[in-house]
């Protein structure tokens, strides 16, 4: 395993006196500009392009809660400029919201779940196999398609399932078929669980790695099965990483749109879906951002949620100092 | 000692489902892609490369490939010093309110994709900023920069921080320290997330496919228009070059950081 | 509405028999203006796929770029995806992003009742055309109407051994269930729902509860939802038996060799138009060779060839019929014929089609 000290980025010796140069006077312009008695300020400085960056999302998001304060006016199709909340009324009290969202908030528990079941075994036997060519292998097969975008694995799913797909011309070819996944509530699952599955097995692993292996063989030393040992040593130590997963999938999906539209065929939108058809379909901007809010309200209830069971650090940018706090 | 083994072999057997299940779409796509015959059907009718060059001669495709690669570089570009600079400030100060910090800098993960798109085309509206290439890969950057500070913050945990006082200790002005001991030290987070930021910004899709248009269109969304009327070999083989991407990708990731890297405990 | 949907394709077409080849009729450019205006890299048409944007491009497009030399793009972005957009672009002073939308009419209007489309009251080629040509309701030329087609009820001949079904009711027959299908925000079904309902046509848009129990009626037997290239794809397939969709696709599968057929119901069938506009905010010389693209749309040589291959007809009077569509029962031969079909005025569609979607799509998405 190579450290993060990996020796790499610092090729270019042979001209160092030249770039030290450079340095130096890279060196003098900050002291200009930035005295060091300014240096308590030096990590806001760090922080400050992040920031802006990030902050072009917030003000995006103010723009959208501005917006969901109107209604359309369709005599000409632009926002009502009066204020009023009627759209939100309108998420709540119409069924159809209400039944997208369950049918979502029920496709994500099932991918959540199904991800978690596949991911787990190969997380473990990723960690704990000693034959290092085949975790080589495991972890190619793994970044493969985890580096894949969302409309290519569609596309493939589209021709595996397909009626003149793969699925298909083998079940035909035992006499079987044909089956119409494509276009079903139970296809979009697929697409999402196949989707999930390298973000959950990338984020259980470490937590896996983290479990010592000898806390396992003394447990089976002491005679415990491997079912007893799995049940009550294993899993209860991985379940920080079991929840990071579980929330990171479930908010994934709860907010998915490439799947439901590729492969929903149009009666299995999700949330995401009904927003942008509120926004491109009806043309009434302010319904899907009404629902936009609404949808950013429950998935950060749902990370919230997950910070609190398992602390910042497994979830955000690990600042591993705080991190004994968290777990 | 059976049920051990029976356990054993459940694990393998889902590890082998896996491995088919991830690898599916995958090798149909490039099964298909060498087809002789107009229509993507199985079993493929003959074999050629009628399609790679169907590709190649489209221009639309070309142009699409040339605009991802065009954001995707725009989008690294801008993450690179943003994330790493980000990522040492939180990982090495103890800042106050550090986690309102975290906090508002995962602010892209909390909100919905489709939200962000739409939250950016109201502001970029308002600016005059939409129809032009570049900002589609500064919102690109927009919401998928907490990889890039993840990357980074993996790697600046594990620095330590007597090496940067020692090396201040020796009197290295700040800026010193900051690029021969800081920057050498966190580069392998620095490639990890720059190469994350590449990929995902070269296959982003829903934030894309609101803020192009038929002059500025992407790949990926290109692709989905597409693959809306008509499922045509000619887009396995432009699959195929996605593949090819993230093959090397994967490759680079391995040689200059280590896929192993990513099991580490945090 | 009516957006492209995937679907694995099937073997090429047999060659339309009524199309005759496009021949490229010696065209005279009539500039409406004397000078010479530069040629654009490109001419952006935003287009439906499938069988449509085939026709555009073998009857409109490419002798276009062999007339001109000037390439067209065909853009598939979605009629409702590029609206907002083009709104934006207009609203912001930026040039849009398309130089021409091939749309509904519904939709062309609203765009023109937004004002953001450019006149095409100068055009040579408006001169002779059916008064259907002529949008309703507006003031000048914001907008033309190319061809009209009626939404059919087609059917599987297999299924229907006896004839054509009489009602759109067989829609509800149990005996079909999960085998009937319609476009996913119920476009074209509005008027035959309402009657096959028990209701009266005349009260669209006030009383259109009996639309409504159709189309509840219809959820029952789980209809598949599509858009236009899945109806001659899920026939091909042999999934479903009864479609209310647009002849083109039916007669795409039919084409292929596949025994389907349509009609017009005792009820009626609806009738509508499709549209070409230009979007205001381009260049003057691209807006000069956007008008001179919709302009030799509506010429003869190109209404011609482009709508036979759409099997529809066109808004150029005296031009040649496709040979199968001769006296078909839901091909207008005449402006009369047009007066047998279901027309639901295109103000009543602008104020209130968005909103039936929303009902359809709150009933089906149940």
């Amino acid at each position: 395993m190579k450290s993060c000290r990996a020796d790499i980025g610092t090729g270019g010796r042979s001209d160092r006196s030249f770039g030290l140069r450079l340095l130096d006077l890279a060196e003098s312009v900050r002291a200009g500009l930035f005295p060091a008695r300014f240096s308590v300020w030096t990590p806001y400085l760090y922080l400050l392009p992040a920031t802006l960056i990030t902050g072009i999302l917030a003000i995006g998001l103010a723009e959208m809660a501005e917006t969901s304060l109107h209604v359309l006016n369709r005599a000409t199709f632009r926002p009502d400029p009066a204020y009023t909340l009627a759209n939100y009324a309108a998420v709540l009290s119409k069924p159809v919201y209400l039944r997208i969202m369950l049918k979502t908030g029920f496709a994500a528990l099932l991918v959540t779940g199904f991800t978690l079941l596949l991911a787990f075994p190969y997380a473990y036997f990723l960690v704990r196999t000693p034959h290092a060519r085949l975790r080589r292998f495991l972890l190619v097969a793994l970044f493969l398609p985890f580096l894949l975008g969302q409309v290519i694995r569609a596309y493939g799913w589209l021709i595996v399932l397909g009626k003149q797909g793969l699925l298909n011309a083998a079940l035909a070819a035992i006499g079987l078929g044909p089956v119409s996944l494509i276009y079903t509530y139970g296809g979009v699952v697929l697409g999402l669980v196949q989707y999930m599955l390298p973000f959950a097995v990338l984020l259980l692993a470490p937590a896996l790695t983290a479990i010592p292996h000898e806390v396992e063989l003394a447990s089976h030393g002491l005679g415990a099965t491997p079912w007893r040992t799995f049940r009550h040593i294993v899993l209860p130590l991985a379940r920080p990483g079991l929840v990071a997963a579980g929330v990171v999938v479930f908010t994934l999906t709860v907010t998915d749109f490439a799947m439901p539209e590729i492969m929903g065929g149009g009666a299995n939108d999700f949330i995401a879906n009904a927003i942008y058809d509120a926004f491109f379909q009806l043309s009434d901007a302010g319904m899907g951002a009404a629902l936009g809010i609404v949808l950013t309200l429950f998935a950060s209830l749902i990370v919230a949620l997950a910070f609190l069971l398992v602390g910042v650090a497994t979830l955000g940018h690990g600042a591993q100092q705080d991190a004994g706090a968290g777990r | 000692m059976r049920r051990g083994r029976g356990l054993e072999r459940l694990i393998l057997a889902v590890v082998a489902f896996d491995l088919l299940f991830l690898a599916l779409p995958t090798l149909v796509i490039v099964v298909a892609s060498f087809t002789a015959g107009r229509i993507v059907a199985f079993p493929p009718e003959g074999f050629s490369l009628r399609w790679y060059q169907a590709i190649l001669e489209k221009r639309a495709f070309v142009d699409a490939f040339l605009r991802s690669a065009y954001v995707a570089t725009v989008c690294t570009l801008i993450s690179l010093p943003a994330g790493t600079l980000a990522a040492i400030a939180l990982a090495r100060w103890r800042l106050r309110h550090a986690l309102a910090w975290q906090l508002y800098l995962l602010l892209p993960f909390t909100i919905p994709l489709v939200v962000s798109g739409l939250g950016m085309i109201l502001l970029f509206g308002r600016l005059g900023m939409l129809g032009m290439l570049w900002p589609v890969g500064l919102a690109l950057t927009v919401i998928n920069l907490p990889f890039m500070i993840w990357g980074v913050a993996a790697c600046v945990n594990r620095l330590d921080p007597d090496l940067e006082a020692a090396a201040a200790n020796l009197g290295a002005p700040p800026l010193h320290a900051f690029v021969t001991v800081t920057l050498p030290a966190v580069m392998p987070g620095i490639v990890t997330g720059g190469l994350l930021m590449f990929i995902l910004a070269f296959n982003e899709f829903i934030v894309s496919l609101m803020l192009v248009d038929a002059r500025t269109v992407t790949l990926p969304v290109l692709m989905y228009n597409s693959i809306r009327s008509t499922i045509t070999p000619d887009l396995a083989a432009l699959s195929v070059v996605y593949i090819l991407i993230a093959a090397v990708t994967v490759w680079l990731l391995d040689r200059l950081v280590g896929l192993e890297t990513f099991l580490r405990a945090r | 509405m009516r957006r492209t949907a995937p679907y694995l394709r099937l073997p090429r077409r047999r060659f339309l028999s009524g199309a005759a080849a496009v021949v490229a009729a010696p065209y005279v450019l009539r500039l409406p203006r004397a000078t010479a205006q530069e040629k654009p890299a490109e001419i952006i048409v935003r287009a439906w796929g499938g069988v449509w944007e085939e026709a555009l491009k073998t009857g409109v497009s490419d002798p276009f770029t062999e007339m001109t030399g000037i390439p067209v793009r065909h853009d598939l972005t979605e009629d409702n995806e590029i609206r907002p957009k083009i709104w934006a672009a207009v609203d912001q002073g930026r040039v849009p992003p398309i130089h021409v939308n091939w749309d509904t009419t519904t939709n062309a209007t609203k765009s023109a009742l937004r004002g953001v489309t450019e006149d095409l009251g100068d055009l040579p080629n408006l001169e002779g055309l059916l008064p259907l040509a002529k949008p309703a309701g507006l003031e000048g030329w914001p907008l033309v109407n190319v061809y009209s087609y009626a939404y059919v009820l087609a059917y599987s001949e297999k299924a229907f051994p006896e004839g054509a079904p009489e009602s759109w009711n067989a829609m509800l027959d149990p005996a079909f269930r999960k085998r009937v299908a319609m476009y996913d925000d119920g476009i074209g079904l509005f008027a035959p729902a309402q009657v096959a309902g028990g209701g009266r046509f005349e009260d669209i848009p006030d009383n259109m509860e009996p639309c409504w129990e159709f189309f509840r009626k219809l959820k029952a037997n789980e209809p598949l939802l599509g858009e236009d290239p899945d109806f001659t794809n899920w026939f091909q397939n042999d999934e479903i038996d009864l479609a209310c969709t647009i002849i083109s696709n039916a007669r795409e599968a039919k084409q292929n060799g596949i025994a389907v057929s349509w009609t017009v119901p005792k009820e009626g069938a609806t009738l509508d138009t499709d549209a070409l506009w230009i979007p205001k905010g381009l260049p003057e010389n691209e807006l000069y060779w956007a008008k001179q693209y919709v302009n030799f749309a509506l010429s003869a040589e190109a209404q011609q060839a482009w709508c036979n291959a759409l099997g529809l007809p066109p808004v150029r009077p005296g031009l040649e019929p496709p040979a199968d569509l001769v006296g078909d029962i839901a091909y207008p031969a005449s402006e009369a014929d047009l007066d047998r079909f279901l027309r639901i005025p295109t103000p009543v569609l602008v104020e209130h089609e968005s909103s039936w979607f929303e009902r359809v799509n709150e009933i089906m998405q149940g």
